[in-house]
This record gives C-alpha cells, sequence and structure tokens, in this order.
C-alpha cells in the first residue's frame, strides 16, 4: 500500500493464483484505524479482488461478518496485516483467539503478508522500537526465525537486533523498506522489492561477531521499466 | 462511570471537572489511555479540546501509533495524579495492556495515590469483572481486580448488558457488584464506595446482589448531583490564565 506505487500489492494477489482473490486486511496493529483501512480498500479494490476488513474494536459493527470470523478468515485467497504496534496487535490477536485462526489459514495455504509490526508478527522473534529502546518481542511462530524491519532508516534498531543476536536470539532476515521477503512453508523463496535499492539481509551471529549476508533482492518495477522505455 | 465525560457528553462536563477536584494537586497531571478504541484521534483531539482549557496538564499515551516522544510507560504513568482511561473494548483493552505490562504498572500507580478513573470499559476494567461487548453479544470478561466485585456500564443507554449482567450475578459466575446508568459515577477510596456522584438528575446506580434462590436483589441507589451538571457553565479557562499555562508548559500543556 505504498502512494503511487502497486508493485508488492501486484506480487501478493499473483502469489494466491486465483484471478479474482478474496483479500482481508487485519488493521489491529493500528487499533483498526479508519484512514488505514480507507487506504486499503482504495489499494485493492474490487475491480482485482474481493476485498473486506476485520475490526477487532468494533466487532459489533464489523463489515457484515457476524460473529465468525474464524470462518471468514479461513475462507480467504489473501491476509494482509497492516503496520503500528506489534505488542498491541498481537495482544488483541490473542484476546480473540486470532493466533491459533491465522495458524489453521497458513496451514490451509492461505498467503499470509504484511509490513512492518505486519512482517514481525509471523517470525518466532522480532524486534520492535515502538516505545522507547528498542526491545525483543515473541511472535507466532510460524516462522522460526527473527526479524527487523525498517533496517535501513533507524540505525538504533539495527544496533539493538546485533546486541539481541548476540544475546542469543534466533537468527533471522532483516529488509529495508520497500524490500518483501516470500517464505513457501518455513524456507524463504525469494526477495522482491517495489525500490531498486531496497535490501533484505541473513544476519547471524558466527563465532562472537554479527555477521550479514546481502540477499539477491528483484526489483518488481524492472520488467515496467523496460517496456516503458 | 457508567458513561459520561468529555467523550459521552460533550456538553456537560460535571463529571470531567468532578475527576480533576479529585486530585492530591491543584493543576494536575493527567494522562488518557484511548487505548479501548484503539487510539482514535478523533477522542484524543476531544480530550486535548476538553482538558487543554481547564486547571491541569493533561497529556495522552497512545499503544498503537508512534509518538514523537518516546517514554518508559513506568516512568510517565507513575509522574501522573490522574490516568483516565476511554472506552471502547474491554476485551482488547486488557489483552493490550498485559502485552505492555500496564497492568502492573497502574496497579503500582494505584498504590501509589495516583486517581484512576474512567468510563465504559475504562470503568469496567478496574474491578474482578465487567461486562464486555467486544465479541457482538454481552458477556461477562475478566478485569484487572484492583476493586472488589463486578461492574456493568451503560444500565440505561445499552439495556442489552443488564439481562447477562442480572444471570451471571445470579448464577454466581460473576461476584455482587454495580450497574451504572450513563452519566453516574462511583468513587471508590482504596477498596471501599465512598461516593456515587452524577452528571444528570436521572441517572441512578444499583447494588446487585444474588440470593439464595438463585435470583437477584437490586438495589437503585441515588448519586449526589454535581454542581455543574446538565448544562450549568463548567470552570472553563479565561485566555489569560491560558496563555500563561500555555507558555509554562508549552502548547496543550505537554511536560518537558
Amino acid at each position: 500500500m505504498e502512494a503511487g506505487n502497486s508493485l508488492l500489492d501486484d506480487f501478493v494477489l499473483g502469489l494466491t493464483g486465483v484471478e479474482r482473490p478474496k483479500v482481508c486486511f487485519l488493521p489491529s496493529a493500528s487499533g483498526d484505524a479508519d484512514h488505514y483501512v480507507v487506504r486499503f480498500y482504495r489499494a485493492f479494490s474490487t475491480v482485482r479482488c474481493e476485498p473486506s476488513h476485520v475490526s477487532l474494536f468494533r466487532r459489533d459493527k464489523g463489515a457484515g461478518l457476524g460473529a465468525d470470523l474464524a470462518s471468514h478468515l479461513l475462507a480467504q485467497d489473501l491476509i494482509y496485516v497492516g503496520g503500528g504496534s506489534v505488542v498491541s496487535l498481537l495482544g488483541v490477536w490473542r484476546a480473540h483467539g486470532l493466533d491459533d485462526v491465522l495458524r489453521r489459514c497458513w496451514e490451509r495455504g492461505i498467503v499470509l503478508c504484511g509490513l512492518s509490526a505486519g512482517s514481525l508478527c509471523w517470525f518466532g522473534e522480532a524486534v520492535t522500537a515502538f516505545h522507547g529502546p528498542p526491545q525483543r518481542v515473541t511472535g507466532l511462530g510460524l516462522l522460526p526465525y527473527s526479524n527487523c524491519v525498517h533496517y535501513d532508516g533507524e540505525q538504533e534498531r539495527r544496533e539493538a537486533y546485533h546486541r539481541f543476536l548476540a544475546a542469543g536470539m534466533a537468527p533471522g532476515y532483516a529488509a529495508s523498506d520497500g524490500a518483501a521477503l516470500h517464505f513457501r512453508g518455513g524456507s524463504l523463496a525469494r526477495v522482491v522489492s517495489s525500490r531498486p535499492q531496497a535490501a533484505a539481509y541473513w544476519v547471524e551471529e558466527v563465532r562472537s561477531a554479527v555477521s550479514e549476508v546481502a540477499l539477491p533482492v528483484r526489483w518488481l518495477g524492472e520488467s515496467r521499466a523496460l517496456t516503458a522505455a | 462511570m457508567g458513561g459520561g465525560g468529555f467523550t459521552a457528553e460533550p456538553s456537560n462536563p460535571a463529571l470531567d471537572d468532578y475527576i480533576l477536584s479529585l486530585a492530591r494537586r491543584r493543576e494536575p497531571r493527567i494522562l488518557f489511555l484511548p487505548t479501548a478504541s484503539g487510539d482514535p484521534n478523533a477522542q484524543i483531539a476531544a480530550f486535548r479540546g476538553t482538558f487543554g482549557d481547564r486547571a491541569c496538564r493533561p497529556r495522552h499515551l497512545s499503544l498503537f501509533r508512534l509518538e514523537r516522544e518516546q517514554d518508559d510507560l513506568r516512568a510517565l504513568i507513575l509522574a501522573q495524579d490522574i490516568v483516565y482511561v476511554g472506552g471502547g473494548s474491554m476485551r482488547n483493552l486488557l489483552a493490550i495492556w498485559r502485552e505492555h505490562g500496564l497492568d502492573r504498572i497502574l496497579r503500582e500507580a494505584w498504590e501509589d495515590g495516583v486517581v484512576l478513573a474512567g468510563l465504559s470499559a475504562g470503568g469496567m476494567c478496574w474491578f474482578e469483572h465487567g461486562i464486555t461487548c467486544s465479541t457482538g453479544r454481552p458477556a461477562p470478561v475478566r478485569g484487572l481486580g484492583f476493586l472488589p466485585g463486578s461492574f456493568s456500564v451503560h444500565y440505561d443507554g445499552d439495556p442489552t448488558r443488564r439481562p447477562v449482567f442480572l444471570d451471571a450475578i445470579a448464577r454466581g459466575a460473576m461476584p455482587d457488584g454495580y450497574g451504572a446508568d450513563d452519566g453516574a459515577g462511583l468513587l471508590f477510596e482504596g477498596r471501599t464506595l465512598a461516593r456515587i456522584v452524577s452528571s444528570r438528575p436521572a441517572a441512578r446506580a444499583y447494588r446487585v446482589e444474588a440470593r439464595a434462590d438463585a435470583e437477584v436483589d437490586e438495589t437503585a441507589l441515588k448519586p449526589i448531583l454535581l454542581a455543574g451538571a446538565a448544562g450549568a457553565a463548567g470552570r472553563s479557562v479565561p485566555a489569560d490564565i491560558r496563555e500563561f499555562r500555555a507558555a509554562r508548559y508549552g502548547a496543550g500543556g505537554r511536560r518537558r
């Protein structure tokens, strides 16, 4: 949902293999912010998918979903999780049993994606820097690695990630803004990006030093740029 | 509060002024927690609009949106004189607080003498149990348990809660407790009910107790009608005093 850049949105829709996929947006990490929900419906219009969203703060006034959240989510082709606070996100999800439902969605083969907090949540551990200094947080654990986002933008976050790895955090993946890690099951299939300069890294502690291995990134705009030229 | 204050009755400042009067300081630090509604901007703006003009130093804490100033949550909360919790989903509120460790911090603040206030979900959260509509239908939910018993809100405004509340108490699923209409507020000192107040003449509170025959006794309690309630002029601050405060604390009364 980047402004004026639909490359990653197109990419996740393509992963479903369905011509007009059912897409559900979970804005929980932002407290179900209205403006974010509007942005979602703009980016994922009814022209190319069947969009819906789930609000966990206004469930009585939800988008015609009734009480059965689980069956709605299990019927999707793509679930898109918005950014915000990953700590608040996980708290609300657990309170509504969504941690369990999303695992079942994943096992069923539904494409799960998201940015920022919506990326961190799928991993075993993650680095969040929402309130005060960066801290470790335990995610849903569908992917048995750690994750750090906004890796180019915030130096403090990178340093904290290295410190946590040295202190025993599981090795994992770091991504800059615009870079997307695509996993099939528990394995990284490829890294794609919406911006030519975006980067992603495999980060681990090797013999008491943190090693950062840059991963090959395919810019999704390349084919378009060539066509345009 | 069973409902009331700036988010529920914006033109009736009686309950909000009463909350300010309970603080240990003349110009108290008051922190608004809009967590139960997901920190919506409109609620935060309404808080600023109401308390920005009053004799206090208002501030809010968002657990969803990154604020410019980053704070140690514990230090921030323990520095307050009043913590004011907004309405919304009680289930979400407590889950998010626990995840951030706010349940423990708020207990510490309460034991330290900070006034804890709130409406709807923000009123029920302090008790052992409340009635939440977080999943669509009213259902009992556990609170923080600082205050004994149970509490159900919007007794008049949302009549779907009352039967569920009475039934849960009759069955013993929830302890005896209180109900409150919109506009009624219960003041506890420590764990003891000290006073019932209201911002509307008709608002009532109720004591609900289980009986041996699996029914309940429901007793209406008449609150003290607050001065300034229902339309009377509030304690609005003159422009020169407001300017003085802005110079002293920064725009909007932000603490440095």
